[in-house]
């Protein structure tokens, strides 16, 4: 067991520049996911860790041990991919004790290791059976089975339930937090699924054309976002963003987009200058709130059911706010309605970064 | 999902002309080979032999065809093993590695193998006087695998191209070096392509004439191609032993061609990697 650190890590394809001054610490026993759209860079981050791809610049250590110069083979990781990667050729107990193998192990450890480790995923009835026969979740144990075994001193997992459906990935997040509770060694988890990133990550890492855009716990980055695209790719629905001006006053901040003026009791450190605001559906309300509030005019525009959850989408002064509320408070497509925002949910953004808003009474 | 009836002739009328087409040469060499002298040359032809097996018994016990069968089968051995031991690490390579300049590779090894023959064949010739191969097997197999080369490479290079690269980061995760790569992960699973390209490379080796003509003048080192088109003198045209001789030659390939399509069937049912 070991854990992590990338400094200034940079690489380039050619003249793409895929990773750019990458950064990031993971203590020993940590779960950490690096979350993105796809094209960030995150699984090439994955790939420098293992050694598959030598980085441009930038030096990677696992435990205390620089790891730039070793193959990786001698980086003692292992790393559960998209497609399992499982060897077609072999059974399911030769898949699992080819990396063993590969190390001379002795027959008699490769046998023990074997068995714990199907006992450990329940696939004790599939070992003598060829990937192929196996269905999709079945080939993902196999394939964390593979990388268990050996007893790596750091786990690497590029997008391993992507392919698998709803329902079973689900299951197999709530199995995999297990797994990491029970072994407490360091894993990096690559994804583009912020559900997952959630609930699996002790730390979330948001990347965006291979720069790092926030590190933080799953309720830092969601409560407090760094920066617009954080505060937008985290969420679901994401988080209503409104470009304008922004005014300090003496007493309060003044946000001008179009027809919408907002008068926010607040400062801010800023000049007068371009700014994005930000309010999580959730937190567009269309019952009055206790706490501080602005009132907005607000047109309903279209209604979506989604069972528990009702998302309203509304016009307001030709903006467009999604709200998410529990209660059928309204439902009429067309009716004005008022649209009461908590001044302490909002998030305002300046140059790419967040602005808190000082508060006072 | 049933086509119509008359669009169904169509496709039955074109699969028997085509079947018919490649195989009527052959079942009439089979046919003549089986005939007796008489027969042979009768007009208008018969069409069913008498069984009679003079002709083969001339070919293989008069003839030689058995030694020059051994000189092909050495021959054309040699050149299989020889390109594809050199064709497989260079096909994975040329699949694999970003080189600079790997598109004009893989050009220029097509154009290695458009060279008309008439063209390199003097060279050839010369080459080999100086190394002393005029007149052996090793002389004949050297151009062979130079010419077969291309063709190996390109079809093993796409064949590694098509196998998921993940497999390969498994492999070298789990603590191969680039040798145990090829060799325990991604050979077994390109087996259908390595028995592609041999049977190709043999079928070529087994075949070819010309050089074989130009580079063994000794009747004791001919292969069989060669060996059967001197069995014409100056005034005859022996079509019976001609047709035997073709038809014992032709057989090996029969045998080798079904028996690896048995290796290509599995091994295509084996490379699945995703469900």
């Amino acid at each position: 067991m070991a854990g992590l650190a990338l400094q200034h890590v940079t690489k380039i394809f050619g003249r793409t520049t895929v990773l750019s001054d990458v950064s990031l610490e993971a203590s020993d026993g940590e779960f950490v996911v690096v979350l993105g759209p796809s094209g960030c860079g995150k699984s090439t981050l994955l790939r420098v860790i293992a050694g598959l791809e030598p980085q441009t610049s930038g030096s990677v250590s696992i435990g205390k041990q620089i790891v730039d110069r070793l193959t990786p083979r001698d980086r003692d990781v292992a790393m559960v991919f998209q497609h399992y990667a499982l060897y077609p050729h072999l059974t399911v107990r030769e898949n699992l004790a080819f990396g063993l193998k590969m190390r001379k192990e002795s027959p008699s450890v490769i046998e023990t290791q074997i068995a714990e480790v199907a006992e450990l995923l329940e696939i004790q009835s599939l070992l003598n059976a060829k990937p192929q026969e196996l269905s999709g979740g079945q080939r993902q144990r196999v394939a964390i089975g593979r990388a268990i075994v050996r007893k790596p001193r750091l786990f690497l997992f590029d997008e391993p339930l992507s392919n698998l459906d709803a329902r079973l990935r689900a299951s197999m997040r709530v199995e995999l937090k297990k797994l990491h509770r029970r072994l407490n060694v360091t894993m990096v988890y690559v994804t583009h699924d912020q559900i997952e990133a959630m609930t699996l990550g002790e730390k979330i890492v948001v990347m965006d054309h291979g720069t790092i855009q926030q590190i933080g716990t799953p309720d830092h980055v969601y409560h407090e976002p760094g920066n617009p695209f954080v505060a937008g790719f985290i969420g679901n629905p994401p988080m209503n963003l409104i470009e304008g001006i922004v005014k300090p006053a003496a007493t309060h901040v003044e946000f001008h987009a179009g027809a919408l003026t907002l008068h926010l009791r607040a400062q801010a450190d800023v000049y007068a200058e371009r700014g994005i605001l930000g309010i999580r559906p959730e937190d567009v309300c269309l019952t009055r709130p206790g706490t501080n509030h602005l009132v907005l005019d607000g047109m309903i525009d279209v209604h979506e059911n989604l069972g528990g959850d009702h998302l309203v989408y509304l016009e307001v002064h030709r903006h467009r706010l999604v709200a998410r509320t529990t209660a059928e408070t309204a439902k009429n497509i067309g009716q004005s309605v008022p649209v009461y925002v908590p001044e302490e949910k909002l998030h305002l953004f300046i140059n790419h970064n967040r602005i808190p808003l000082k508060r006072h009474e | 999902m049933t086509k119509p009836f008359s669009e169904r002739l169509v496709l039955l009328i074109g699969i028997f002309v085509a079947v018919l087409g490649s195989l009527f040469p052959f079942f009439w060499f089979v046919m003549t080979s089986l005939k007796s002298q008489i027969h042979v040359e009768a007009i208008p032809p018969t069409w069913w032999p008498d069984g009679s097996l003079t002709f083969y018994e001339s070919v293989l016990f008069d003839r030689h065809v058995l030694t020059s069968m051994g000189n092909s089968l050495i021959v054309a051995s040699s050149t299989t093993v020889i390109a594809l031991l050199i064709a497989t690490p260079a096909a994975y390579a040329l699949a694999r590695l970003r080189l600079s300049g790997k598109a004009w590779m893989l050009g220029g090894l097509l154009c290695v193998a458009m060279f008309p023959q008439l063209v390199i064949a003097g060279p050839i010739w010369q080459i080999l006087k100086r190394l002393g191969g005029l007149n052996t097997h090793w002389g004949l197999v050297l151009p062979y695998v130079t010419l077969t080369l291309p063709l190996a490479v390109w079809i093993l290079a796409t064949f590694f191209k098509e196998l998921p690269l993940e497999l390969e980061e498994a492999a070298r995760i789990d603590g191969c070096t680039a040798w145990q790569t090829l060799s325990k992960v991604m050979l077994p699973l390109a087996a259908p392509g390595l028995f592609t390209a041999a049977i190709l490379t043999f079928i070529y080796a087994w075949n070819e004439f010309f050089f074989a003509l130009l580079i063994l003048t000794d009747p004791a080192k001919h292969t069989l191609p060669v060996g059967i088109a001197l069995f014409q003198g100056e005034f005859t045209m022996p079509w019976g032993e001609i047709a035997a001789a073709s038809v014992i030659a032709t057989l090996p390939l029969i045998v080798l061609v079904l028996l690896f399509q048995r290796g290509i069937i599995s091994g295509l049912s084996a490379g699945a990697v995703k469900g």
